[in-house]
C-alpha cells in the first residue's frame, strides 16, 4: 500500500516537471494553428495594410520546417562535435586539442550569414545552405563544453579507474561521458537555441521556414508578418529551451 | 609475493626511483615511507603499471608484470588512493562492486560480496547500500575505498596513503580497523604514508626511501633502535624515538606475574602500549601498575623499571 502511494506520487511529480515546457508547446501550437483568429488585432495594428495574415504557407508547415532543419543540423553538430572533443582528449589525439579548440571557436567568430553567402554558390539555394551554417555556428558550444566536461573530471577517479582496471572505452562509456553529460548538456541547449534563432536567416537564401514571414515581412514593409514569425521563433526556443533545462535538473537530480 | 629487482623509473632527465630492490612476503604489510618527492608513489605504481618502470624487473608471484595484460593485472590487484577516487555518479554498492562486474562475475555472485564487505567494513547496507559518495563522511568514504579495493578478493593490495586525508581521530580508528582486518585476510599489502606513526603502528616491515633510494629497511624495531643514518634517525622522530618505541610495544609483552607484593592501585589494560603504561605511570604518579584483562581481573603488573629495561636480545 504505502510503496504504491509513494509511486503514485513518484509519477504525478514526473509530469509535474514536464509542465512547463508543455505549457510553452500548447501555446506554440495554438499560435501556428490559429494565426488567422488573431487577424482582428493584427489588423488594428496595422489599418492601412490589405493582408495582415502571413498568406504563402500554413504556419504549422513553417514550424514544422523550421524544427526539422534545426534537428537535422543540431544532431550532426552533437554528432560531430562530441565526437571530436573526444577524440582530442584520448592520448592518441591530444596533438590535435588546440587545433579543435581554435577550429571551434573560428566558427562562431564568422557571421552566419557570411557563411550562407558562400555556401549558395556550393550548395545552391534552400535548406542545404542553412543546414551547413548552422552546423558551422553550432559546434562551438558543443565542443567547448564537451571538451571542458571531459578535461574537468577528478584527476583521481580517473586514476581510480584505471587502477581497478578499467579499459579506456569502459572509462569513456561507465566514467568520463556520464560525468561530464551536465556539461555537454548545457552546450547542446545553447547551440540548439541559438540555431533556432539564426535558422530564421535560411529564409533569405529561400529556405522555406518560420523566417520567411520575417524576412517576407522586412521587404515589404509589413510588421505583422514580421511579428507572427518572431513570436512563433521565441515561443519555439522557449519550449525547446524549457525542455532541456528539466533534462539538465533530472540529470542532476540523479546524483543529488 | 612482490619482488623488485633493480627498478628504475626516470622522468625525462630525472631518476624518481633509481634502481631499488625490495621483496614483499606474502600476508606481509610493508610500508614506504619517506619525504615528499623520494620516489615511494611512484615506486608503488610500478607495481600495477600505473607506471612503467624504465629498467629492471618487477615481478608478482614469480612473474614479470609486464608479461601480464594491464587491465588483468590491476583487476587481481586492490588499489586504494587518498582521494578514495570513488565513482560520484554510483551509489556505494555499485563502487564496492567494480571490479567483480569487471571481472564478470554473474549479478547474484557480485551482490552477495558487496554485502560481505559492507559488513566486513562496519558499514550498514540499509544505511549506505544506496548512498551517492558526496553523502559520505571522509572516514565512511575511504572505508568505501577499501572494499572496493578487496572486493574481488585480491592476494596484493596496494594502499596510497589511504588515510592521509582523514581527521586523527578517524584516522586512528580506520588504522586500527585495517590492522584487524589485516589478521584476518593476511594480504600483501604495500602502504605508502608520509606519517611515520602510521607506518610503525601498522607495518610489518618499514622501508624508508630518499631521493629515489631505500636508505633503509627493517621491521619498526629494528629501524626505531638502529637508523643507519641521521636522516632515518630524524624521519623517526629524533629523540622522541624511544617514545615511538614504547608506542610498538604491548603492556602484555613486559608484564611480570602477580607477585604477593600489594597490587598498585593504577592500572593499566594488557593490550595497551608501552606508551599509554608511561602515561598512566606519570598521571598516577606511580612506578607500579596492575595489568588488567577485559574483566578488570589482574593478571600481571608492570614497573617502570621493568618497561624502561633494556630487551633487545628477545
Amino acid at each position: 500500500m504505502k510503496s504504491e502511494s509513494l509511486q503514485g506520487r513518484h509519477r504525478a511529480t514526473r509530469l509535474e516537471i514536464w509542465r512547463v515546457p508543455l505549457i510553452w508547446l500548447a501555446c506554440l501550437v495554438l499560435l501556428a494553428a490559429g494565426m488567422a483568429w488573431l487577424e482582428p488585432l493584427f489588423r488594428w495594428l496595422q489599418p492601412d495594410t490589405r493582408q495582415v495574415i502571413y498568406p504563402h504557407a500554413d504556419f504549422l508547415v513553417l514550424l514544422g520546417r523550421h524544427l526539422l532543419v534545426v534537428a537535422a543540423a543540431s544532431l550532426l553538430a552533437v554528432l560531430l562535435g562530441v565526437a571530436a572533443a573526444i577524440l582530442v582528449t584520448r592520448p592518441a589525439g591530444r596533438d590535435f586539442l588546440p587545433l579543435v579548440a581554435q577550429f571551434a571557436s573560428m566558427g562562431q567568430t564568422f557571421p552566419p550569414v557570411a557563411v550562407l553567402a558562400l555556401a549558395v554558390p556550393v550548395l545552391g539555394f534552400g535548406t542545404w545552405p542553412i543546414i551547413v551554417a548552422l552546423l558551422l555556428y553550432g559546434l562551438l558550444p558543443i565542443v567547448r563544453n564537451t571538451l571542458a566536461g571531459l578535461e574537468g573530471l577528478d584527476p583521481a577517479v580517473h586514476e581510480a579507474a584505471r587502477g581497478m582496471g578499467m579499459g579506456p572505452g569502459q572509462i569513456l562509456r561507465q566514467v568520463e561521458l556520464p560525468l561530464a553529460a551536465p556539461v555537454i548538456l548545457a552546450g547542446i541547449r545553447t547551440s540548439v537555441t541559438i540555431s533556432i534563432a539564426t535558422a530564421a536567416l535560411g529564409a533569405t537564401v529561400g529556405a522555406s521556414n518560420l523566417g520567411a514571414p520575417i524576412i517576407s515581412g522586412i521587404v515589404n514593409g509589413n510588421t505583422a508578418y514580421v511579428l507572427q514569425g518572431a513570436a512563433l521563433i521565441g515561443l519555439l526556443a522557449l519550449t525547446v529551451d524549457s525542455a532541456f533545462e528539466r533534462c539538465q535538473r533530472l540529470l542532476d537530480a540523479r546524483r543529488a | 609475493m612482490i619482488e623488485l629487482r633493480d627498478v628504475t623509473k626516470r622522468f625525462g632527465t630525472e631518476t624518481a626511483v633509481d634502481a631499488i630492490s625490495l621483496r614483499v612476503a606474502p600476508g606481509e604489510l610493508c610500508a614506504l615511507v619517506g619525504t615528499s618527492g623520494c620516489g615511494k608513489s611512484t615506486t608503488l605504481r610500478m607495481i600495477n603499471r600505473l607506471i612503467e618502470h624504465d629498467d629492471g624487473r618487477i615481478l608478482i608471484d614469480g612473474r614479470p608484470v609486464r608479461e601480464f595484460d594491464e587491465q588483468v593485472l590491476r583487476r587481481r590487484i586492490g588499489y586504494a588512493i587518498q582521494s578514495t577516487g570513488l565513482f560520484p555518479h554510483w551509489t556505494v554498492a555499485r563502487n564496492i562492486g567494480l571490479v567483480p562486474r569487471l571481472l564478470k562475475w554473474p549479478k547474484p555472485r557480485v551482490e552477495a560480496r558487496v554485502e560481505e564487505l559492507m559488513t566486513l567494513l562496519g558499514l550498514s547496507r540499509e544505511q549506505f547500500a544506496g548512498k551517492y559518495p558526496h553523502q559520505l563522511s571522509g572516514g565512511q568514504a575511504q572505508r568505501v575505498g577499501v572494499a572496493r579495493a578487496l572486493a574481488a578478493d585480491p592476494d596484493i593490495l596496494l594502499m596510497d596513503e589511504p588515510f592521509g586525508a582523514l581527521d586523527p581521530i578517524t584516522r586512528e580508528t580506520l588504522q586500527a580497523e585495517l590492522r584487524q582486518l589485516q589478521s584476518r585476510l593476511n594480504k600483501t599489502i604495500v602502504f605508502v604514508t608520509h606519517d611515520m606513526d602510521e607506518a610503525l603502528a601498522l607495518a610489518d616491515r618499514l622501508v624508508v626511501m630518499r631521493a629515489g633510494r631505500i636508505v633503509q629497511q627493517g621491521t619498526p624495531l629494528e629501524l626505531l633502535r638502529e637508523p643507519a643514518d641521521e636522516f632515518v634517525a630524524s624521519l623517526l622522530g629524533g629523540d622522541d624515538r624511544g617514545l615511538k618505541e614504547t608506542a610498538i610495544i604491548r603492556v602484555a609483552e613486559r608484564m611480570l606475574p602477580l607477585s604477593p607484593r600489594l597490587l598498585p592501585q593504577a592500572r593499566v589494560h594488557r593490550d595497551a602500549t608501552l606508551r599509554q603504561a608511561l602515561a598512566v605511570m606519570f598521571r598516577e604518579h606511580a612506578d607500579r601498575l596492575a595489568v588488567v584483562d577485559d574483566q578488570d581481573m589482574a593478571v600481571g603488573e608492570l614497573s617502570l623499571r621493568r618497561l624502561v629495561e633494556n630487551r633487545r636480545e628477545e
